[in-house]
C-alpha cells in the first residue's frame, strides 16, 4: 500500500516538477525577450518583472516535492549518523512529524492569504495579475510535500515496528 | 521570559534540530515560527509565516538565483566545461604537474559561468580525475586539487553565495560579484603556486605530459571562447550597469543554451534534465533564504542580534580582534554545516555587530565566502570531497583529505592576507558607481 502511494506521488511529483521546469524557462525566455526588446529596440516588454516573479512562485513551489523526494535539502548529517539504529528511527520519525506540522500550516496559512487576496483584490503592480490564484498555487503544490513527508512518516514506523 | 532569553533558547533548538537531520531550510521555518509566536501571538506568527513564504518566493531580487544556477547546469550540458579542460592542458600539460595546473585554471574558468562549488568539484573531477589517474599522477594530490579548486565555483563571479549574501543584507550583488573578482584570480594562482611547490619537491607526484606545439596551443585557444563571451556578457553586462543580476543571469542561462543548441552538445534529453537539475537546486536555495527571512524576524523580535552588536562594539578590544572571533566562529562552523546553511543561519546575528564595527560589508561578503570554501573541504561535512569520492569510489577519503590539505594551508594563508589588505576584495567594486 505504501509502495503504491509512494509511486502515485512519485508521478504527481515529477508532473508538477514538469509545470515548474517550464514556469523556470519561461522566466528565462522572458527576461530575454524583455532585455534585447529593451536594449535593441527600445521597447521593453510590459509587465516582464510581473511575470518573471509570479512564475518564479509556479516554479519554486512546484519543485518542492521532487527536490525533497530526491533528497537536495542541506542537512547537517555527521552527527545523526553515529547514533544507534533504532534511536535513528525514533529521530526520524518525530522530525518527519514536526516538517509535516510545518507544511500543513503553510498550506492552511497560504490558503488563508489566498482568500484575503481573492476579497480584497490584490493585483501586480504593473501588469495587474491577479496574485489570488499564486496564494492558491504554492498550498497545491505543497500537497505532495506532505504526501511525501506522510509516507516517509509511515516508512520509519514500520521499520521501527519490525525492528 | 525575556525576549533575549527566548532568542538563545531558540538558536540552541535549532541547533538541536540540525544536529537531528531536520533541513536547514525547515528547521529555520519552524523555529523561527514558534520563537516569533512565543515573543508576539500565534495569530502574527501564523499570518507572518503565509506572507513570508509568498513574499520570497514571489521576490525579483531573488530571482537572479534560478537565472545564475540555469547558467551553470546549461554550461555544463554544452560541455564548455570539457573544452575548458582540454585548452588548458594543452597549454600547461607539458609541465610538471602541468594536468593539475590545466585543472585548476579550468576549474577557475568554469567557476566565471557557475556559482556553486560542488558543480564545479563534480564537473572538472569527470573530466579531469580519470585524465590525471592515466598519467600516473598521485591520487591525493589530483583528488585533492579537484576538490580544492572546485570551490573557486563560489568565489568568482557569479556565485550563488554572494547573491544570497547580497541579499540577506541588501548589498549590491554586481558589487559583490566585481568584489569576487580578484581574490578568485589570485586564489587560482595561489592554487597553481601549491601545485608547483609540491611537483617541485617531489616530481613523482605529477609526471610532465607530451609536450604541444605552438599550432596546437593557438588552435586551443578557441576552447575558452564560449566561457569568455559568457563571462563578459553577465559579469561585464553587470559592471557596466547594461543589466540588472536577474537580466545578467537570463542573458548568461539563454547564451549557455545557444552555445550548446549551436555546438550539437545539447540534446532534448540533456536540456531537460540539465533544466530540472537547476530547479531542484534553485528550490533548495529559495526555501533556505525563505527559512532565513522567518528565522531572521524572530531574531529581530529576540532583540539578540542588535544586543550583540552593542555588547561587541563596546568591548575595549580593537574591531579586527572581533573579526578575528567571528572568522573563528565561520571556520568552526563550516566543519559542520555547508556554506549556504552557514551563511543564512549566521548573517541574521552577525550581520548588525559587522556593521556596528564600521567594517566594509562587501569586503565581510567576500571574507565569508574565503571561509564558506575551507568549509566544502574540510571533515566532517566537507561537501567537495564527498562529490570526489562519488566520483573515484576507489580513492579513500582519507587520501583525499591528505590532499587537500596544502590547499587548505594555501586558502587561510589567502584568507589572511584579504583580513588584513582588504583593497584586494574591495578595489574592484571601488570602481563601480552602482
Amino acid at each position: 500500500m505504501i509502495e503504491k502511494l509512494e509511486r502515485f506521488n512519485r508521478r504527481l511529483s515529477s508532473w508538477c516538477e514538469g509545470l515548474g521546469l517550464a514556469a523556470l524557462l519561461l522566466m528565462m525566455v522572458i527576461t530575454c525577450i524583455d532585455v534585447v526588446g529593451a536594449k535593441v529596440f527600445l521597447w521593453p516588454l510590459l509587465g516582464a518583472i510581473d511575470i518573471v516573479m509570479l512564475f518564479q512562485i509556479v516554479a519554486i513551489s512546484f519543485a518542492a516535492s521532487m527536490a525533497l523526494i530526491l533528497g537536495r535539502h542541506i542537512r547537517v548529517e555527521f552527527l545523526f549518523d553515529l547514533l544507534p539504529r533504532r534511536a535513528q528511527t525514533v529521530i526520524n520519525s518525530f522530525v518527519l512529524l514536526l516538517v509535516l506540522g510545518l507544511f500543513m500550516a503553510i498550506i492552511w496559512r497560504l490558503c488563508a492569504l489566498g482568500y484575503s487576496f481573492q476579497t480584497s483584490g490584490e493585483y501586480s503592480a504593473t501588469a495587474y495579475i491577479p496574485l489570488y490564484p499564486f496564494a492558491y498555487a504554492i498550498a497545491l503544490a505543497c500537497i505532495p510535500v506532505c504526501l511525501a513527508l506522510f509516507l516517509d512518516f509511515l516508512k520509519s514506523l514500520t521499520k521501527g515496528t519490525q525492528k | 521570559m525575556s525576549p533575549a532569553t527566548a532568542g538563545v533558547i531558540g538558536i540552541g533548538l535549532l541547533v538541536a534540530l540540525f544536529l537531528l537531520r531536520m533541513p536547514v531550510a525547515f528547521a529555520m521555518a519552524l523555529v523561527g515560527s514558534v520563537g516569533f509566536a512565543y515573543l508576539t501571538t500565534p495569530e502574527a506568527a501564523l499570518a507572518l509565516l503565509g506572507r513570508d513564504i509568498f513574499d520570497s518566493f514571489s521576490s525579483y531580487p531573488l530571482s537572479v538565483i534560478p537565472m545564475f544556477i540555469l547558467m551553470g547546469t546549461f554550461a555544463f550540458a554544452s560541455g564548455i566545461s570539457r573544452r575548458l579542460y582540454s585548452s588548458a592542458y594543452t597549454w600547461v600539460g607539458q609541465f610538471r604537474g602541468g594536468l593539475t595546473i590545466a585543472t585548476v585554471l579550468a576549474c577557475s574558468g568554469f567557476a566565471a559561468i557557475c556559482g556553486s562549488t560542488a558543480a564545479t568539484a563534480a564537473t572538472m573531477g569527470r573530466i579531469a580525475l580519470p585524465e590525471m589517474r592515466k598519467y600516473g599522477y598521485d591520487n591525493a594530490l589530483a583528488s585533492g586539487t579537484v576538490a580544492a579548486a572546485g570551490t573557486l565555483g563560489i568565489l568568482i563571479p557569479p556565485s550563488t553565495v554572494l547573491i544570497v549574501y547580497g541579499i540577506l543584507t541588501e548589498e549590491s550583488i554586481g558589487k559583490l560579484f566585481v568584489a569576487g573578482i580578484l581574490p578568485g584570480a589570485l586564489l587560482t594562482l595561489f592554487f597553481v603556486a601549491t601545485v608547483a611547490w609540491l611537483c617541485w619537491r617531489n616530481p613523482r607526484l605529477g609526471p610532465a605530459g607530451p609536450p604541444t606545439s605552438w599550432t596546437q596551443k593557438a588552435r586551443a585557444v578557441t576552447g575558452i571562447l564560449p566561457a569568455t563571451i559568457l563571462f563578459l556578457m553577465t559579469i561585464g553586462g553587470l559592471f557596466f550597469g547594461w543589466f540588472s543580476p536577474t537580466q545578467a543571469g537570463a542573458i548568461g542561462a539563454g547564451g549557455a543554451l545557444v552555445i550548446g543548441l549551436a555546438r550539437g552538445q545539447l540534446r532534448w534529453q540533456t536540456f531537460i534534465e540539465a533544466g530540472k537539475d537547476g530547479l531542484r537546486t534553485s528550490c533548495m536555495v529559495i526555501f533556505i533564504i525563505t527559512g532565513a527571512v522567518i528565522f531572521g524576524h524572530f531574531m529581530a523580535v529576540s532583540r539578540i542580534p542588535f544586543m550583540l552588536a552593542e555588547w561587541l562594539g563596546g568591548l575595549p578590544i580593537p574591531p579586527m580582534a572581533v573579526m578575528g572571533v567571528i572568522v573563528l566562529i565561520y571556520f568552526v562552523g563550516g566543519f559542520f554545516m555547508d556554506a549556504m546553511g552557514l551563511i543564512v543561519v549566521t548573517i541574521p546575528i552577525f550581520f548588525p555587530v559587522v556593521q556596528k564595527l564600521g567594517f566594509d560589508l562587501i569586503w565581510f561578503g567576500v571574507m565569508i565566502v574565503l571561509i564558506g570554501e575551507m568549509g566544502v573541504i574540510t571533515p566532517p561535512v566537507g561537501v567537495n570531497v564527498f562529490v570526489i569520492k562519488g566520483i573515484s569510489d576507489d580513492i579513500p577519503l582519507e587520501t583525499i583529505f591528505r590532499g587537500i590539505l596544502p590547499f587548505l594551508g594555501a586558502l587561510i594563508l589567502f584568507t589572511a592576507l584579504v583580513m588584513f589588505f582588504p583593497k584586494i576584495a574591495t578595489f574592484l567594486p571601488s570602481l563601480v558607481s552602482y
